[in-house]
């Protein structure tokens, strides 16, 4: 601001009186060229980089691939077709089950947690969301690492779960089960906000009034809380779902060769068996099964918004 | 007076489930962490047993010089990418905000599309359009994928920002005497600094610890550290994972509360915002 003040006007004085209609019309033109101005560089490079670069990828679907795995463009539909194979099938529908598994544990955890510190945190409210948001936006691969040696074989987990009389034969790591609670630990954050912002919201008379007319805690919780934090756990829902669906870290440090998920192909295909071509054909299945959540999600919010008005 | 206290009371009473189960979400977060310093000062070469105490991987790090080396190329790109994508990203944001057009509205909800699309996607994407070009993998490919996917989330942060901010100090700038120009130089950047710098650490964290869009831009050699880690859990883990593991940690988690606490330093409540992006 003190800037502004010493900083030398450089055209003559024009402000006391208001300028006529005409200039006005040019002044806003030319300020609208200075906007278009600085959306240009912005724009143009997004263009370049990702819009190019997914139509570049849904185009090469459809290409083939030389002796020497170059990408080649085409028609073929060779690659859709492969991809019906069985066992490309079962890795797929494995991802969307286990996305799907990881969606809803997250909703199971996080409803209390978002409860516990949305309505009891007082005035540590801020500082226990921080503490919970800061760690996820630190390295995700040595997070992951770590959460696989927790849950490893000799890791503290099951460690004090076999000195509590749990069999030996228990194992969480080269399971589905140890997969999904590594996606679980992965992507918790993007449940616990839209939750937590959703319960912030919420009017807590409501929750008075369901106790006043003998409402449980429980009951309480499920026919006033739940309702009214609808919106936030759908939110939630797919933003976990999403990068859980494409992930191939939690399949690669906690699951063993039978829990490969449709992450581990695309990686498989593009970087090392260098068959672009299928690879793109994968990650666009999953880019289409992520859309139609996506817009699933859209319609219902918008219905949603609707009933509101109503 | 009576009935409405023991109301009150009644709805106040600690959901101890709930609490019980909070406290053991928060052991379970910091575990893996905790897990990983620990063994970073192990005594011996154990990933699993803690025996005695020691800087020995430490040391090994520093005298390893390929992940010395990817840690420079990393801090290079999460440097380069900084700064790239905030001035790209502010200006567009301040551009489109302003301009209200259609295609102003539009073009932001283009920005939203690669923050909620799967990391994977846009890394393929990414390797398949450098190919295509002819360009092989390097360093460089490595900070354009990074700048492509920084610029839409400082442009979603900003424009909010930009939003929010009352156009009629520019124009009283502007009656004042000053040009567009300079009314957007002193008048509205100034106000947006906070936020820029906010964001601009945020940023550099971000690419820093980003594994996925570098795995599919990077070449062989160097690797970004983050890569460089992945490959090393791969074929075998060594102990100094755990000590690079800490440092990067400590380093990340370090600049994410710095990006919290600058907002504060102008004055203003929280910076939460900044993360979740409200």
């Amino acid at each position: 601001m003190a800037d502004l003040m010493t900083a030398p006007p450089t055209e003559p004085q024009t402000g006391a009186v208001p300028p006529p209609p005409a200039r006005k019309k040019t002044q806003a033109k030319r300020a609208n060229r200075l906007w278009s101005l600085l959306a240009l560089p912005g724009t143009v490079w997004m263009t370049l980089f990702f819009v190019s670069a997914l139509l570049l990828l849904i185009a090469l679907s459809f290409g083939t691939s030389d002796a020497l795995g170059n990408p080649h463009f085409g028609t073929s539909l060779a690659n859709l077709k492969a991809l019906t194979d069985p066992a490309y099938v079962r890795v797929a529908m494995r991802s969307l089950l286990y996305a799907l598994l990881t969606a809803v544990l997250c909703l199971l955890i996080a409803y209390p947690v978002a409860y516990a510190i949305a309505l009891h945190g007082g005035k540590y409210k801020n500082a226990l969301i921080a503490a919970i948001v800061v760690p996820f936006f630190a390295n995700y691969l040595v997070r992951m690492y770590g959460w696989s040696v927790v849950l490893s074989d000799d890791g503290p987990i099951l460690r004090l779960g076999r000195a509590l009389g749990l069999s030996p034969n228990v194992h969480i790591q080269n399971t589905g089960f140890g997969v999904i609670l590594g996606l679980v630990y992965g992507f918790i954050v993007f449940m616990v906000l839209p939750l937590y912002a959703a319960m912030e919201r919420m009017d807590v008379s409501l929750i008075e009034a369901g106790r006043d007319l003998y409402g449980g805690p429980l009951r309480t919780f499920l026919t006033v809380t739940v309702p009214a934090t609808r919106q936030g756990a759908l939110a939630g829902l797919v933003l976990v779902f999403l990068p859980a669906t494409g992930d191939f870290v939690s399949a690669q440090l906690m699951g063993g060769p039978n829990q490969i998920m449709i992450g581990s192909l695309i990686q498989d295909k593009v970087l090392d068996a260098l068959n672009a071509p299928l690879g793109a054909a994968l990650t666009m299945i999953l880019l289409v099964v992520l859309l139609i959540g996506m817009l699933g999600y859209l319609r219902r919010t918008r219905r949603d918004e609707l009933d509101v008005l109503r | 007076m009576t009935l409405p206290l023991t109301r009150n009371r009644r709805v106040v009473r600690k959901p101890r489930a709930a609490i019980a189960i909070t406290a053991v979400f928060f052991v379970l977060l910091y575990l893996p962490i905790a897990v990983v310093i620990l063994f970073s000062f192990n005594g011996q070469k154990s990933l699993t047993v803690m025996k005695g105490f020691s800087f020995r991987w430490y040391t090994e790090f520093f005298h390893d010089s390929d992940l010395i080396s990817s840690l420079g190329m990393s801090l290079r790109v999460s440097a380069v990418a900084m700064v790239g994508a905030v001035i790209v990203g502010v200006a567009l944001a301040v551009g489109l905000v302003r301009a209200r057009s259609k295609l102003g509205s539009f073009a932001g909800l283009v920005m939203l599309i690669p923050l909620v699309t799967p990391e994977i996607v846009t890394g393929v994407a990414s390797q398949l359009l450098f190919k295509g070009l002819g360009v092989s993998l390097s360093q460089g490919t490595v900070m354009i994928a990074e700048i492509t996917f920084s610029i839409s989330y400082v442009t979603v942060i900003m424009r909010s920002r930009v939003a929010a901010l009352n156009p009629e100090l520019e124009e009283a700038a502007m009656d004042l005497g000053a040009t567009r120009f300079q009314a957007l130089r002193l008048v509205t950047l100034p106000a947006l600094l906070p936020a820029i710098l906010a964001s601009s650490v945020l940023i550099f964290a971000m690419v820093f610890d980003d594994f996925v869009l570098a795995y599919f831009t990077t070449g062989v050699s160097p690797e970004p550290l983050s890569v460089a880690i992945y490959s090393a859990i791969r074929t075998g883990v060594r102990p100094t994972i755990n000590a690079v593991g800490t440092l990067v940690l400590v380093g990340s988690i370090g600049l994410i509360v710095l990006a919290m606490v600058i907002p504060r330093f102008f004055g203003r409540k929280g910076g939460l915002d900044i993360l979740s992006g409200d």
